[in-house]
């Protein structure tokens, strides 16, 4: 069930665009896609930890394998470099303590609904532990949720693993984005128009396996649906 | 495509300059530039960067975190604000290195917001003392835009009107159906066709993360090249720590840790800051100064910055065209029909994959497959902003963190934000509004992300020295050779972006100052006397283009 | 005197002047908005605005005077051809500046300036040109007995000198159907080329913007058969610019719908005039067929 490329628009590449690309943008580019860093923040049982974390917050097993889209290298980058996005809640612990928290809360959370940890507890499980935090309300690690509040927490790691997943060429093949675009400039600005190197959106019917439970939208909090805006709950 | 192609003056590290600019940002590059050209010995410091637009950007959402202000602050309050990328710059050109470039003039109400709503504060200038310099800045970015733009002042732009992209045609059919006025293509200060040797717009979205063809205006590449010209000095990465007060209650230099991590004293005659809303907070308050009234850090501002996006049957590419290409200001004024005094604004957006991807974090809760689904979708959401009017509150300020410091060892600012009973009746209102909008476009779905934009005030402009820091002209109300030149100054906001006022205010100052000549160096008297208006400081090549004023 | 003895004659010196003031104006339209759209931020881009409207006037001027075509519209028509000449390069200039310059020759034509505009603008000006040559249709120097341009002729033995037939006689007389020819294979050329790229621009989103692209090199052969031979230029070019002329008007009615279904429509004229479909361009493609239809019509020069 898995295709080596997902995504609506078949044959798209944005890569193959590069040598329109200017030439620092391309080096970056491609040092993104060829040198993945080392594992070097995070120890080894965190690390795998994290990796099963992160292929909750962003699946891809419609995708074949080899063309995976790595994340948590790029999580553990930042962390090693200690970069920081220019601001921390006052409530919230420096972004390397706050992982580090939170690796043991949902380890402390597994044990505590299963006996076992995280990644020991199946798929469906993982997923159903993920939401507790997503809807604010986890069952357990109580005093690490007191030194530092869970919805920011979560904020912190779905942004860290999107910020991974759609700077990566293979997602913007994904998704039809053009991706770097100078000098390679765009011409057909309306209507969603493709480029002539773009491609016309072919959709088919895409599905997430059918005993995930993130394939629903629920306001982070898990506060009612009114609060998301109108239409919030649908897709 | 920027080249600097005179080698960049040195002065003498003990030869005292006459003026020292702390940020060549938005309002320091500016003045810089026509202090150089004026004649004044003039350093600029910046904590970041010297840009080499070609060798150091790239047209790419990720590479370009480097842009934004990444040192740590604290956030707080009850509706603490994201800072970095959302509201900051570092780097020779500061935050129009960024800026989505949305060009409006202020309203001339907005200069009187106290006497005409009670609320507020009103500034010591006039919408009338400004204009001329909003006429010169549109002229010297270029501004493009229509010829008649009907809001405010009513005006035209020299540079024609962009073409538009997806979210422009959404914005327009949204607001036309609704009868609501709204003004294609402008105005932004991205230029529509090109003029010496900046390239017009190429449409490749890229804006907030850096023009590398240079279609898109920064003072790095209208102001800072005829700065250096004009034998003015930047010292780039070179961090502020304070700034000094020597006899006479005046100042008489800054201390700055240069590249390396060494500190260095610069002598001068005078120092204007102007690192934008909250360095420039913290740099009075780190060095003691210019605080006499308590206001320094207060009265800070951002505007309510809300993103609608809603989801079309049909593809809108929204990565296309700048980001900001079409707006309206139907509702900018106070109407007393809608409860709450001041008014908002509603523009084009055009977030990139990672930013839509967080957005729909915050606004649908998306996540795991629900996530991947959202985001396969990318191509056919359109994204509103609201640019909301947020009145100015005392305990809304920038503070000395006490417990921490960055790595130069400086204490770093802790920023405090609540949200007002007017300012949410006006998001309330104005978010309802956007949304309405995004339905009459014919959207299908309809989403909404709170957030927030800009930062203005927290150092801010008045007759009182007892309720304001700094004077119609920048000077400090404590020190006749300090001054403030950003975006800290305002105090109040309206509901435009704030950079072209940054700069008409900067031309202002700069003028004041040239007029003044040595007096500011040795005189305490303050001459309140507005200055003459010139316009033979632009910088060349600002005359002979586009087309003439209507 | 019928008009197919009138035109084949070149006794329309008037008419071609107002012609040539008719189509100035409207390009000067055109081109009065294109360069607003690139801001006039060269100086220079405000020439053909003003020289457009010159040219107008001498047209109108060489309608009702006859001095006045000789002089003011011939000297503006030649302005005028120099000046889309100084355009065509600066349009070339336009593009190669753009960032990727000719590497990316198609998304830089399309986004850059119209690089045959200009040319197209001399089109106007060629017809000036031509006019300030002709003949009037109440002229009646024919009356006299023309000096012989064959130095065989019997005219000559009884003493009038041999004149051979000059260029200028030619047009005088009507005589410049391949040269009119031409004019219209180039001006195909430019305007289905112009087509071809907008409409690539457009994705070919509707079936009848492939007409243009495909009628374009029809006429331009038949133009140039026309340049070859008589018949041709008499039944294969009127034909074919026949078709050009239905086409431009067709797509002036799309274009104008176009527009009108823009965002904000009608409520957005200006900007939507300027940003929508170009209107005046099927009118430059009609004018095409047009040269063609009037090249069918006229006499073809003597070899002297």
């Amino acid at each position: 069930m898995s295709r080596p490329h997902p995504g609506y628009y078949p044959g798209f590449r944005t890569l193959e665009q590069r040598r329109y690309w200017d030439a620092h943008t391309r080096e970056v580019i491609l040092d993104r896609v060829n040198n993945v860093p080392p594992i070097r923040f995070f120890s080894e049982d965190e690390a795998r930890l994290m990796e099963a974390v992160c292929r909750h917050i962003l699946p891809q097993d419609d995708r074949d394998k080899e063309n995976w889209i790595p994340i948590l290298p790029w999580i553990d980058s930042r962390m090693h470099e200690n970069s920081g996005d220019g601001y921390r809640y006052e409530e919230m612990p420096p972004d390397r303590e706050a992982y580090r928290l939170g690796l043991q809360a949902i380890e402390q959370i597994a044990q505590h609904l299963h006996g076992r940890g995280f990644l020991e507890i199946g798929e469906k499980a993982q997923d159903e532990l993920l939401a507790t935090l997503h809807d604010g309300k986890p069952p357990a690690a109580h005093d690490i949720w007191a030194r530092m509040p869970i919805e920011r927490f979560w904020r912190l790691l779905v942004q860290d693993c999107v910020s991974a997943y759609y700077s990566h060429p293979t997602a913007w093949d994904e998704i039809g984005f053009g991706g770097p675009a100078y000098p390679r400039a765009y011409m057909r600005l309306e209507r969603g128009d493709p480029e002539p190197w773009e491609v016309e959106e072919r959709r088919y019917e895409w599905s997430a396996p059918e005993d995930s439970v993130s394939d629903r939208y629920t306001p982070i909090g898990g506060q009612s649906e009114h609060h998301g805006g109108p239409q919030g709950g649908t897709h | 495509m920027q080249t600097i192609e005179t080698p960049m003056r040195r002065f003498n590290p003990d030869e005292e300059v006459d003026y020292a600019i702390v940020g060549v940002g938005a309002g320091g590059g500016v003045l810089l530039q026509r202090l150089a050209r004026a004649g004044f010995h003039v350093v600029g410091f910046d904590a970041g960067p010297f840009w080499d637009t070609e060798r150091d950007w790239v047209s790419d959402e990720k590479g370009s975190h480097q842009l934004y202000w990444n040192d740590e602050r604290i956030t707080t309050g009850k509706h603490p604000l994201a800072l970095g990328e959302n509201n900051s710059g570092k780097g020779v050109g500061g935050g129009t290195v960024h800026w989505a470039s949305f060009t409006p003039r202020f309203h001339p109400s907005d200069f009187r917001v106290y006497s005409q709503d009670g609320v507020g504060a009103d500034w010591p200038i006039s919408y009338w003392d400004l204009k001329p310099y909003y006429e010169l800045i549109e002229r010297e970015l270029p501004v493009a835009g229509p010829a008649y733009y009907p809001w405010g002042d009513p005006h035209g732009y020299p540079y024609g009107p962009h073409p538009m992209g997806g979210v422009g045609d959404a914005l327009i059919r949204g607001c036309t159906k609704l009868g609501i006025g709204v003004c294609a293509g402008g105005p932004v200060g991205i230029l529509s066709a090109s003029r010496a040797d900046r390239p017009h717009c190429i449409y490749r979205g890229f804006c907030i993360q850096g023009c590398k063809v240079g279609a898109k205006a920064s003072t790095l590449v209208t102001h800072v090249p005829d700065a250096l010209a004009k034998g003015a000095e930047i010292r780039d990465r070179s961090m502020v720590s304070r700034v000094n007060l020597g006899n006479n209650r005046r100042v008489n230099g800054v201390s700055y840790f240069d590249r390396d991590g060494r500190e260095h004293f610069q002598k001068a005659k005078a120092v204007v800051v102007a690192g934008y809303a909250i360095e420039t907070p913290r740099l009075l308050l780190n060095s003691g100064l210019a605080n006499s009234s308590g206001t320094v850090g207060r009265y800070l501002m951002v505007q309510a910055g809300n993103v609608v996006l809603g989801r079309f049957d049909q593809p809108v590419r929204m990565y296309k065209a700048p980001p900001a290409h079409a707006l309206t200001e139907e509702f900018y004024e106070t109407d007393p029909k809608r409860g709450f005094a001041r008014g908002f604004a509603i523009q084009t957006v055009g977030p990139l994959p990672i930013a839509f991807a967080k957005q729909m974090m915050a606004a649908k809760g998306a996540w795991g497959w629900g996530m991947r689904r959202i985001m396969m979708d990318y191509n056919h959401w359109a994204a509103f902003g609201l640019l909301g009017e947020i009145l100015p509150s005392a305990d809304n300020r920038v503070e000395i963190a006490t417990d921490q410091k960055d790595h130069w060892g400086i204490p770093v600012a802790k920023v405090t934000f609540n949200l007002y009973d007017n300012d949410q009746k006006l998001i309330a209102f104005g978010k309802r509004k956007t949304i309405d909008v995004m339905w009459a476009a014919g959207a299908e779905e309809v989403v909404q992300e709170s957030r927030y934009a800009h930062l203005v005030g927290a150092a801010r402009m008045g007759r009182n020295p007892e309720t304001s820091v700094v004077d119609s002209f920048g000077r400090t109300h404590d020190v006749a050779n300090l001054f403030v030149c950003d975006g800290s100054v305002m105090p109040t906001q309206g509901s435009a972006n704030p950079g072209l006022t940054i700069m008409a205010i900067a031309a202002r100052t700069a003028d004041y100052l040239i007029e003044q000549g040595d007096a500011i160096f040795s005189s305490d008297r303050r001459d309140m006397r507005p200055p003459k208006f010139r316009r033979d400081l632009s910088p060349p090549d600002t005359w002979g283009h586009g087309m003439p004023a209507l | 005197m019928s008009l197919a003895v009138t035109v084949r004659e070149g006794r329309f010196q008037r008419w071609l002047s107002l012609m040539a003031a008719v189509s100035s104006a409207a390009s000067g339209l055109e081109v009065a908005y294109e360069h607003y759209k690139g801001s006039y931020s060269r100086r220079i881009m405000y020439t053909p605005v003003i020289l457009s409207g010159a040219l107008a006037g001498a047209g109108l001027a060489g309608f009702f005077s006859r001095k006045a075509a000789v002089t003011i519209l011939r000297g503006t028509s030649i302005l005028t051809l120099a000046d889309s000449a100084t355009g065509f390069y600066f349009h070339i200039l336009g593009v190669k500046r753009k960032p990727g310059g000719w590497r990316l020759p198609m998304t830089n034509i399309v986004m850059g300036p119209p690089i045959f505009a200009p040319l197209l603008f001399g089109t106007a000006a060629y017809l000036g040109l031509l006019a300030s040559f002709m003949r009037r249709d109440n002229d009646r120097d024919d009356l006299l007995l023309p000096k012989p341009a064959h130095a065989k002729h019997w005219a000559a033995r009884i003493g009038y000198a041999h004149e051979p037939i000059t260029w200028e006689q030619d047009l005088r007389e009507g005589r410049f159907q391949k040269n009119l020819a031409v004019a219209t294979a180039f001006s195909a050329l430019f305007s289905g080329f112009e087509a071809w790229y907008s409409h690539y621009k457009n994705n070919f989103r509707y079936k009848a913007q492939w007409t243009p692209v495909v009628l374009a090199p029809v006429l331009l052969g038949a133009a140039i058969a026309g340049v070859k031979d008589r018949k041709s230029a008499q039944t294969l070019l009127p034909a074919a610019s026949a078709l050009a002329i239905v086409d431009g008007g067709v797509g002036f009615f799309y274009h104008a719908r176009g527009v009108m279904r823009r965002p904000g429509g009608m409520r957005k004229p200006l900007y939507n005039v300027i940003y929508g479909p170009p209107i005046f361009a099927p009118l430059l493609f009609a004018a095409a067929g047009f040269l063609g239809v009037l090249a069918s019509m006229l006499g073809r020069e003597k070899k002297s």
